[in-house]
This record gives C-alpha cells, structure tokens and sequence, in this order.
C-alpha cells in the first residue's frame, strides 16, 4: 500500500468503516511506515479533541433579537409599503422594460471591453449611414428633374396626337 | 414539535410559532456560526442574519424537503459567503475558552492537560483551514452530523463529502503538527 492510498483510506480506517483486508493493509503500513503513523496519531487526537466540543449556548439578548423578527419585517414593510405599492403598479411596467432595455444597450456600449471599438463602429456607421441618406437625396433631386422633363413629353405626345381632345397641327 | 404544522403557523404570522422554530435551531445555527466564525460577537450578528434570512424564505420552502438541511444550507451558505466577504477584516479567533466550550459531559476534571491544549490548538487551527474544509470539519466532527446529513447540508454527493472530510481531518493534523512545532 502506498502513503497515498493511505491517507485516502485513514477516515474510514479510523472510523472502522474498512472491510477486513484492506483494515489488513493499513495495519501492515502503519507498522511499516513512521510517517504515516504519525499522520494517523495526529488524526486521532484532532477527532477526539473535535468531539468534546459542546454547542455554544446563544445568549438571552440574542434570542430576543431573533424572536423580534417577525414584528421588526413587519414594521419595516408598514413603512415602505405605499412607495413599493406605487413603484409596483402595472401602469410603471412598459417604462420598466424600456428602462432595462437601454441599459443592457448602454452596457454594452459603456462597459464591454471592446467598448471604445463598439463606439468607434457606431460612429463609423452612423456616417457611413448619414452619407448614404445624402446621396439618396441627392439622387432624388436629379431624379425629380428626368419625371418632370418625362412628363412634359408625355403631356406633348398627348398634345400631338390629339388624344384627350388635343390638336394634332399644335406645335 | 410538529415542524410542517409549525411552519404552516408561522407563515400564518403566528408568533408563537416562529418562537418555536427560533427555539428549536437558534442554539444549532449559533454554535455552527460561532464554531466557523470564532468570535461570539460576530456570531451572533451572523445568526441574527440567517434566521432574518429564513423568516424572508420561510414562504419558498418546499415542504416536500427535509427542513433541516434546507435550513442548514441556507446558513452553511451564509456563513462562507459572508466570511469570503468580508475575509480581510477578519481579527483572530475568540481566545479558546473553556467555560463555553469544555462544559460538555466528558471534559471533567478527569481529562488531562494534553487534551485539552490539544483541543484549543484544534479551535485556533480551524482559521487555517479554507472555509469549505472548515465547514464540513464543524459539520461532521464538532456538531456530530452523520455523513448523509452533512451531503444533505451541503448539496453533495455522499462520495465527495466523505472524501473532503478525509482531506480536511488531514490538513487539520497537519497543522496541529506545525503549530505544536511552533510551541516548541
């Protein structure tokens, strides 16, 4: 047996919990082994010293405090009840989930790591979103020029053609 | 004492009931607190937080469940989170004092003086231990608890419990040997 497997088995051999061979080969180690059995000596002694302890008694000052317990929450919750009812009305709920909606939006922004690169992208793509908006209104504007340019050739052809009660000879 | 129908009245906000329930753990959650902390004083600050703790937990008991070991971890785990807490406040251990904790029968005048310096190196070795090895040395070895009762208490497998004890007896010893090197 080695002094491994037999501190591992040393509770159990003192408490008697081992089955006779192996209670055999503890036997046979601790004669054989100094270290061992002194490690089994000091066992000993700390389990009989830890079984004198007796249940330290609670003090009469501290058994009325633990008997006052239920009055103390009671008058604790007398007091705070109309500012927990009012916190607590079904009306405040949307604002709740709201409220916790932008803080897990702002701690990601504010307390993740990459936090100073979250906000450099944010800007970076707010831009590059500011600058798409531009251009599409700029394109706009160039396309409001070719629907009026197509529609008064539209309104000539029509002209032309004497549709609608248009003269044909009108130029 | 009736315990389902005790806890029934005091969620019914008997306080009889609830004196009961004080009377029936008080001195079990004090010793265990005092055992792990050191100091009566903050003893009894914790066991005033861990029965303030169940009279707020009191309504999310599940009355299918062994009320003694749901109560034992709701204080086993205030005491080890409060302690890792606040550990760098911690002062020393109580001095070992043998008027509260050698009044037991069988530490008469009979028992001799190795013994009982023996037992106040033990109460001073048990700040050496991590908070877990500690806990599961007071639940076993200095409260008595069998080693169901002590997984119970714990939320462990009978196997591990058994072999953390076997590992905390050991770092006990240990240090009982160095510190009677240290007397030396």
């Amino acid at each position: 047996m080695t002094c491994e497997r037999f501190e591992e088995l040393l509770s159990a051999y003192l408490e008697g919990e081992l089955a006779a061979a192996e209670r055999g080969g503890m036997d046979a180690h601790l004669a054989a082994c100094p270290g061992c059995a002194e490690l089994a000596g000091l066992m000993r002694e700390t389990l009989a010293a830890s079984s004198a302890f007796p249940e330290a008694e609670p003090s009469p000052a501290l058994m009325s405090r633990l008997y006052a317990i239920p009055e103390e929450r009671a008058a604790i919750k007398r007091l705070f009840r109309p500012v927990f009812d009012w916190l607590a009305r079904p009306a405040l709920q949307p604002v709740y989930a709201t409220l916790t909606g932008l803080f897990i939006v702002l701690s990601f922004v504010l307390f993740h790591p990459e936090g100073r690169g979250i906000r450099k992208q944010f800007d970076v793509q707010f831009h590059r979103g500011l600058g798409a908006v531009e251009k599409l209104y700029a394109d706009a504007g160039g396309l409001k020029g070719e629907v009026k340019a197509l529609s008064a050739n539209v309104v000539r052809s029509f002209d032309t053609l004497g549709l609608l009660g248009g003269d044909e000879n009108k130029k | 004492m009736d315990l389902e129908a005790t806890i029934r009245d005091c969620l019914d906000g008997s306080q009889s009931a609830w004196k009961a329930l004080v009377d029936a753990y008080a001195r079990r959650v004090f010793s265990m607190a005092y055992q792990f902390c050191g100091s009566r004083e903050e003893a009894e600050d914790r066991t005033q937080e861990v029965f303030l703790k169940l009279h707020g937990a009191l309504p999310k008991y599940d009355f299918g469940k062994n009320f003694t070991a749901w109560f034992l971890t709701l204080a086993k785990n205030h005491l080890i989170d409060e302690y890792r807490r606040t550990k760098w406040e911690k002062t020393q251990r109580d001095e070992f004092d043998e008027r509260v904790l050698s009044q037991a029968a069988g530490s008469g005048p009979e028992e001799n003086l190795v013994a009982k310096e023996t037992k106040a190196l033990v109460w001073e070795g048990l700040d050496r231990l991590s908070a877990d090895m500690r806990m599961v040395i007071i639940l076993r070895d200095l409260q008595g608890q069998s080693y169901e009762e002590v997984a119970a208490t714990l939320g462990l497998p009978l196997g591990t419990v058994k072999s953390r004890v076997n590992r905390a007896r050991i770092q006990l010893a240990q240090v009982l040997k160095e510190q009677r090197g240290d007397l030396q």
